[in-house]
């Protein structure tokens, strides 16, 4: 059994999500209820047997090392795994890590005491569930340097991806970050194959690399500088996502922008969302504080506390008021009257009597006075909030109403 | 224009050493006499190569290499140590030749002269 470390890089700092990175990284931004962005990668090494992770951060960080320390403190030392958060150390450098390739190096005296054979390095900004297991067999099997986990997207959006070039054998003959004019797949001329920023390496040739890299004019980047170097020189392997995908569906979402973020989190709210949270074969895992169970109170007349096709978390009060088709975060409270529909709530949310909120997300602790509308009046709405090309509203944290 | 060295070593003899024999070469020599000493003299000195002990004291030649690398990508870098064990260290892997010491600095002098070269050309590129 080789040994594997997995590096996640967690330090993404989500832009085009604003306000909901206003105050934390990427991959600490909650998704689904209860979970974070990062737990379905880390959640994915456990599955997958791998159980030596650290997550490297840096900027706005503190949301998510506490998530780490809470949430994921469950390994067993004394058998050598763990899940740690690694902040930015500037050890070598005294600036943030400038590209994916110069935020390993950095941590280079890491990989010097874990020593690896293998390292995975991963993107804690993704959701997705895969099978790391069979990419590393498929690394050693065709006894490459580094192999590059790569998912078929439509050609139209390569402006998005580092897009590979392959051969019959998935050899990678070419890699461009992000092309107009890219490359397609043998016999699919609609399909690019993207990399999924997922990458298997034998360890020394990675610090070989890097150390190269890092000694040359570079963006440090593992797309744009990295790969392309090797193309040529080194045993560089594209794995197609569909032989590690568990539970077969094409899955894997980049929640890049806040319309792509509500869709998939809407879509966990359908009869049968094509990410299932509910498999006991592949569990996502998280932090949850212990909350009492979620309930719903009144009913009589014109006054009654439900929720219909909708996610309920541990916390919630219902009461007296109507929720459809949204997800609740735990401690979500809905007092009477209020009218709740396609929104997303996050934890510790307080919705006011009569106020009424449609297609929008609030942020954590927010409290809605009674009365207010938000996602009926857009106009109105965009003076103080942020509103999404998809009209999606988005109630920032802290704000007060 | 001379071409200027630093040489980053605790030990004062062979410091002293590797200074004149340099001079005599016709380099300018900076000395330093630990990985501390070095990154603050990298950007007063502005060195052209670096020679780089592994075992001081306050900061060793293998942190040193790493700061250096950090900030200045270029410079050359030879490790010189007594020791072997030192490949086992990843960082040691960004020094651009190893010189085991010795009190024959012919090897050491033919490095140099190899590393500026090279560091020349790409400059001229």
């Amino acid at each position: 059994m080789k040994k594997v470390l997995a590096m996640v890089l967690a330090g993404g700092r989500g832009e085009r999500l604003y306000p909901l990175t206003r105050d934390r990284a990427k991959p600490a931004v909650p998704f689904g209820a209860i979970y974070r962005i990062i737990d379905f990668t880390l959640s994915n090494c456990l599955n997958s047997g791998i159980r030596r992770i650290y997550a490297l951060t840096q900027y706005k960080s503190t949301s998510l090392h506490r998530h780490i320390q809470l949430g994921w403190n469950i390994l067993s030392a004394p058998l050598g795994e763990f899940v740690e958060a690694v902040p930015a150390q500037q050890r070598i450098d005294e600036h943030w890590y400038q590209g994916t390739a110069d935020a390993i190096f950095q941590n280079i005296y890491t990989l010097q005491v874990e020593r690896p054979d293998l390292v995975l390095i991963l993107s804690g900004d993704h959701i997705y569930k895969m099978d790391y297991r069979k990419m590393i067999a498929f690394h050693l099997e065709k006894e490459a340097d580094l192999t590059v986990a790569a998912i078929r997207m439509d050609r139209r959006l390569s402006r998005e991806f580092g897009v590979i070039e392959i051969d019959r054998d998935w050899h990678i003959i070419g890699f461009e970050e992000k092309p107009e004019e890219p490359r397609t797949i043998p016999g699919d001329p609609g399909g690019i194959l993207a990399s999924m920023g997922i990458y298997v390496f034998n360890t020394e040739l990675l610090v070989r690399r890097l150390i190269e890299d890092v000694r040359s004019d570079s963006s440090h980047d593992f797309g744009k500088d990295i790969i392309p170097m090797m193309i040529g020189k080194d045993q560089l392997f594209a794995f197609d996502f569909r032989q590690g995908d568990f539970g077969g569906v094409g899955y894997w979402r980049d929640v890049g922008t806040i319309d792509a973020y509500y869709e998939a989190n809407m879509d966990l709210i359908s009869v049968t969302p094509q990410l299932n949270l509910y498999d006991p074969q592949w569990p996502i895992l998280t932090y949850q504080p212990t909350s009492p169970p979620a309930k719903t109170v009144w009913i009589e007349e014109g006054r009654v506390g439900a929720a219909l096709n909708s996610i309920i978390s541990n916390g919630c009060i219902i009461s007296g008021g109507n929720v459809k088709r949204s997800i609740l975060s735990p401690k979500v409270t809905v007092h009477s009257f209020a009218e709740i529909q396609d929104s997303i709530l996050l934890e510790g949310v307080d919705v006011g009597r009569n106020a009424k909120i449609k297609r929008t997300i609030i942020d954590k602790e927010v409290q809605i006075p009674p009365g207010m509308e938000i996602g009926y009046h857009l106009e109105e709405d965009a003076k103080r909030f942020t509103v999404t090309p998809s009209e999606i509203v988005v109630v920032p944290k802290g704000i007060r109403l | 224009m001379k071409k200027k060295i630093l040489v980053v070593e605790d030990e004062e003899s062979l410091r002293l050493l590797y200074e004149e024999e340099l001079k005599s070469e016709g380099y300018e020599v900076l000395t330093a006499v630990n990985g501390r000493e070095a990154i603050e003299l990298l950007e007063t000195g502005k060195p052209d190569l670096i020679i780089l002990d592994i075992v001081m004291p306050v900061m060793d030649g293998m942190e040193a290499l790493g700061r250096i690398v950090g900030k200045e990508r270029k410079i050359p870098i030879i490790l010189n140590t007594s020791y072997s064990g030192y490949r086992q260290d990843f960082m040691s892997w960004a020094a651009d030749a190893y010189v085991t010491k010795s009190a024959d600095l012919s090897e050491l002098k033919k490095k140099i002269r190899e590393l500026l070269e090279i560091s020349e050309k790409s400059r001229n590129l």
